[in-house]
């Protein structure tokens, strides 16, 4: 055991290397959580009294199934380049329908024929350039990357149950909202928690131990607690301070560290490069704050001898 | 003719320039900046390689990443990408295909019957007439089919509904942690996600912040009362999975008026009975927000993360006593 680590790694519940992915966090058509489907009904009107059955079950009304969103969420490429055909195609139209009408195709407002004929064409030329601008946004598809390493489910034994409640929510919500597929958290100088994957140890094919003395000296968590501000690291392999992060799984593709007030350190790791959208940045800071007043309350915990 | 900036930020680095050698400004007064070295900075790199512009300050566009493609992407056109912009400060430019519908449409009809005599028009103009006038209505449908692709930006401006005040409101008889939980919860809602109106309800602890149409007729002190009665008519404590209505009039009367989505998320714990598991509810955490399809599948992610904070200790601490 290495000085002043306070953990005790527990036995852990599920086979180490091979863990069943969890339901991918893709955006999904469809507006209703995955614990239910809620039956589609037609807009129905309002009634005051709130009809509760014998079970308890909600009576009230229930949103409608949005065919049009639903749609296009799921044929994104197709509607993207929709509009470059429907420009095209009007624009060879208007060409086609002046030649075989004998009209000559000079482009002059004159009559009343090419004047509707310049304005189809603008709108066609409208929908063109609409089209070549949803298909450049296309946002870039990455997949994630499994890590490869252990699982682990390791905590502070000595923590009160709000803390650890608390510690567990946090976990909770960056694996199922993010990409996060690690969690490490030190705090007051000892490793709080780590829980997801980690980097197995060679011999014993068990999660590392964190060693908290070199993190703290080296520069990612001097840097990160010395701005005060979350340091997104999108794409760790470009990064040679990779090498203080040896406990995270070696294919970890990107890392948020969070610092907590100025005494701890979250440490974030993703299975997808740019894998953190902006608001899940924002989210990370606000629980980290939270995180950051709610450790402030620990008194000092004894160090097990 | 309109006096539209063009600012063509090339998408192809994949060369390797520097983007102050390739980006064409022909119209100098728009600055150009790109972003910074990937140091420690917490810039973030966004998914997407270019972003939507709100303001001129600032026009960025990210790096292509060579290094960490995978052989298994898809192809990218590598297209320059066009942004038009008219240089005015909140307008939004991916409604400009349904002013040009609407334009270009009124002036096909003007040109129709006001142009040249009716006797005079000829079927090859009709049948332009016809295209263009179902082209217009195309262009018109198009920024609402744009909401739904991906990697659409939301629209986030909150506008703040007539007659609404801030309010804050919490149950007095509850335990101080919950009344931390509840303050931090309600506020990281209304700032996170595009919230005007929280509403926390939580084992009869009542948590209300942003604006909402309390009647004025009632005393300070039973707007709680007003608020659980409200509560009740809803039947919403009952509700076991996560309703969301994007595009909504206000359906019950504690609903702020100008709410045009709002989420209700429930609170539930797994208990096992003798049977099966079943899903109690310890209450529900209602979200009003000013525009339609306010939140995506991202923020519903967060919010029900926020719900379960407000889970029964008692439960979760079951889940930290496996671990001892």
């Amino acid at each position: 055991m290495g000085a002043g680590t306070l953990i005790r790694p527990t036995p852990l519940k599920s086979s180490p290397l091979s863990q069943q992915r969890p339901p991918p966090r893709t955006p999904t058509p469809g507006y209703h959580s995955s614990n239910s489907i809620s039956i589609p009904r037609s807009s129905t009107p309002v009634k005051a009294s709130s009809s509760l059955n014998s079970q308890g079950d909600y009576g009230g009304p229930k949103p409608k199934r949005e065919c049009v969103a639903d749609w296009v969420s799921q044929n994104d490429d197709v509607v993207r380049s929709l509009p470059i055909y429907v420009g095209g195609l009007s624009l060879l139209a208007v060409l086609v329908n002046r030649t075989i009408s004998g009209i000559a195709p000079v482009a002059d407002a004159s009559s009343s024929q090419s004047r509707a004929d310049l304005l189809t064409l603008g709108l066609a030329v409208t929908n063109i350039l609409n089209g070549l601008v949803w298909l450049s946004i296309r946002p870039k598809s990455v997949s994630a990357v499994n890590p490869e390493g252990a699982e682990c489910q390791s905590i502070c034994p000595l923590l009160p149950d709000f803390i650890s409640s608390e510690l567990l929510w946090v976990w909770e919500s960056l694996s199922d909202a993010t990409c996060c597929r690690s969690l490490i958290i030190v705090y007051d100088k000892r490793v709080i928690l780590q829980i997801g994957f980690a980097t197995a140890s060679s011999n014993t094919h068990d999660a590392v131990v964190v060693d908290v003395d070199k993190l703290m000296k080296g520069s990612l968590y001097q840097g990160a607690l010395k701005s005060k501000s979350q340091s997104y690291l999108a794409n760790l392999s470009l990064y040679p301070a990779k090498s203080e992060l040896p406990f995270l799984p070696p294919n970890t593709q990107a890392v948020i560290l969070q610092p907590l007030g100025d005494k701890g350190l979250a440490i974030i790791g993703g299975d997808m490069i740019r894998g953190f959208t902006t608001s899940d940045q924002a989210w990370i800071t606000l629980v980290g704050e939270k995180l950051d007043a709610t450790l402030a309350k620990m008194n000092n915990i004894p160090v097990n001898a | 003719m309109y006096a539209f900036f063009l600012q063509i930020c090339s998408n192809s680095i994949k060369s390797g320039l520097r983007m102050s050698g390739t980006a064409l400004s022909p119209f100098p007064l728009i600055p150009f900046s790109f972003p910074p070295d990937i140091g420690n900075k917490s810039y973030p790199l966004t998914k997407f390689p270019t972003r939507k512009l709100k303001s001129l300050a600032k026009i960025s566009c990210s790096r292509s990443d060579n290094s960490s493609h995978s052989t298994s992407q898809q192809q990218q056109l590598n297209l320059s990408v066009l942004r038009f912009t008219f240089g005015i400060p909140g307008l939004d430019e991916s409604y400009l295909p349904r002013w040009i519908g609407y334009a270009f449409g009124s002036l096909l009809l003007l040109n129709h019957f006001g142009g040249s005599d009716f006797s005079a028009i000829t079927p090859a103009q009709l049948r332009t007439e016809v295209l263009g006038l179902s082209l217009a209505a195309f262009s018109i449908v198009l920024p609402y089919l744009g909401k739904f692709l991906k990697g659409a930006t939301p629209n986030n401006e909150k506008s703040i509904p007539e007659g609404a005040e801030p309010i804050f409101l919490m149950s007095q008889n509850i335990p101080d942690t919950l009344k931390e939980d509840l303050a931090w919860g309600t506020y990281v809602l209304l700032r996170n996600t595009n919230t005007i109106s929280v509403l926390i309800f939580i084992q009869d602890a009542l948590c209300v912040r942003g604006y909402w149409n309390t009647p004025k007729d009632i005393p300070k002190d039973q707007v709680h009362d007003w608020f659980e009665k409200e509560i009740n008519k809803t039947g919403l404590f009952d509700l076991r999975e996560t309703l969301y209505f994007p595009q909504a009039e206000e359906l019950w009367e504690i609903l702020p008026r100008g709410t045009r989505s709002f989420l209700i998320q429930p609170v539930l714990h797994t208990q096992d009975s003798s049977s099966d598991k079943t899903e109690m509810s310890d209450g529900f955490v209602l979200l009003a927000s000013s525009s339609t399809y306010a939140y995506s599948s991202k923020d519903r992610a967060w919010i029900r993360a926020v719900a379960n904070k407000f889970r029964d200790p008692r439960n979760v601490r079951l889940m930290s006593a496996l671990l001892r």
